[in-house]
């Protein structure tokens, strides 16, 4: 067995490291009233993109969630488009 | 009985079909309800806007934000009095947690400027939103 060198771990994908924009911001409360800020994590179908996706942490994802379906429930965002 | 009241805020989505002043007077017959069961804090009236969906084959609707403070039992009434009253569309009714306040305030305020933004804007930013964070 060749020892594996360090730098393999990210091997063939590039990119850097997704940071929580809830985090940088230091917000404490997601508003389901900031529909420009909410509009950032759908999906053009309207869907809640995945933290995979935007680099939410958990947390934040959790209560982005929360925000985004107070926000469809006032047809402020879709629940689907087309 | 002060330490008993919470914050709370409700947003009132009424028809367009009942024009201006019928939304208007519709909200303030609510605003008159709950300053019978507690305070009225503040009022923000985002105007008409266009739903993101069709409800009850409406495509508008006026959109109206009060923030109030009341005992915890006052809640289950006004929603109890939403549902029963014609022209109402969409209501919510969310506590306000105190410790997040000042963090509510800000966007609250740029808020209020977002009726007169067109809606074709709002379209563009949200198919390019998506692009970028697909990079």
């Amino acid at each position: 067995m060749a020892d594996r060198p360090e730098r393999e771990v990210r091997r063939g994908r590039k990119g850097r490291k997704k940071v929580c924009s809830f985090c940088v911001d230091r917000a404490e409360y997601i508003d389901y009233k900031d529909v420009a800020k909410l509009r950032r994590f759908i999906s053009e179908r309207g869907k809640i993109l995945p933290r995979r996706v935007t680099g939410t942490c958990a947390r934040h994802q959790r209560a982005l969630t929360v925000a985004i379906k107070r926000a469809r429930h006032l047809a402020l965002l879709p629940y689907t488009s087309d | 009985m002060a330490e008993g009241k919470n914050l709370y805020e409700t947003v009132i989505v009424t028809s367009a079909k009942l024009g201006e002043e019928g939304s208007a007077a519709l909200v303030e017959r609510f605003k008159a309800l709950i300053a019978e069961h507690g305070t009225v804090q503040s009022v923000d009236d985002w105007g008409k806007r266009r739903f993101a969906y069709p409800i009850q084959k409406q495509t508008e609707g006026y959109y109206t934000l009060i923030n109030f403070e009341s005992d915890p039992d006052f809640t289950a009434e006004l929603d109890r009095r939403y549902q029963i009253t014609d022209g109402i569309m969409r209501t919510i009714i969310v506590k306000r947690d105190p410790r997040h306040l000042n963090a509510q305030k800000p966007q609250k305020a740029h808020k209020a400027e977002e009726p007169n933004i067109d809606v074709e804007a709002i379209a563009a930013e949200a198919v390019e939103a998506p692009a970028e964070s697909a990079q």
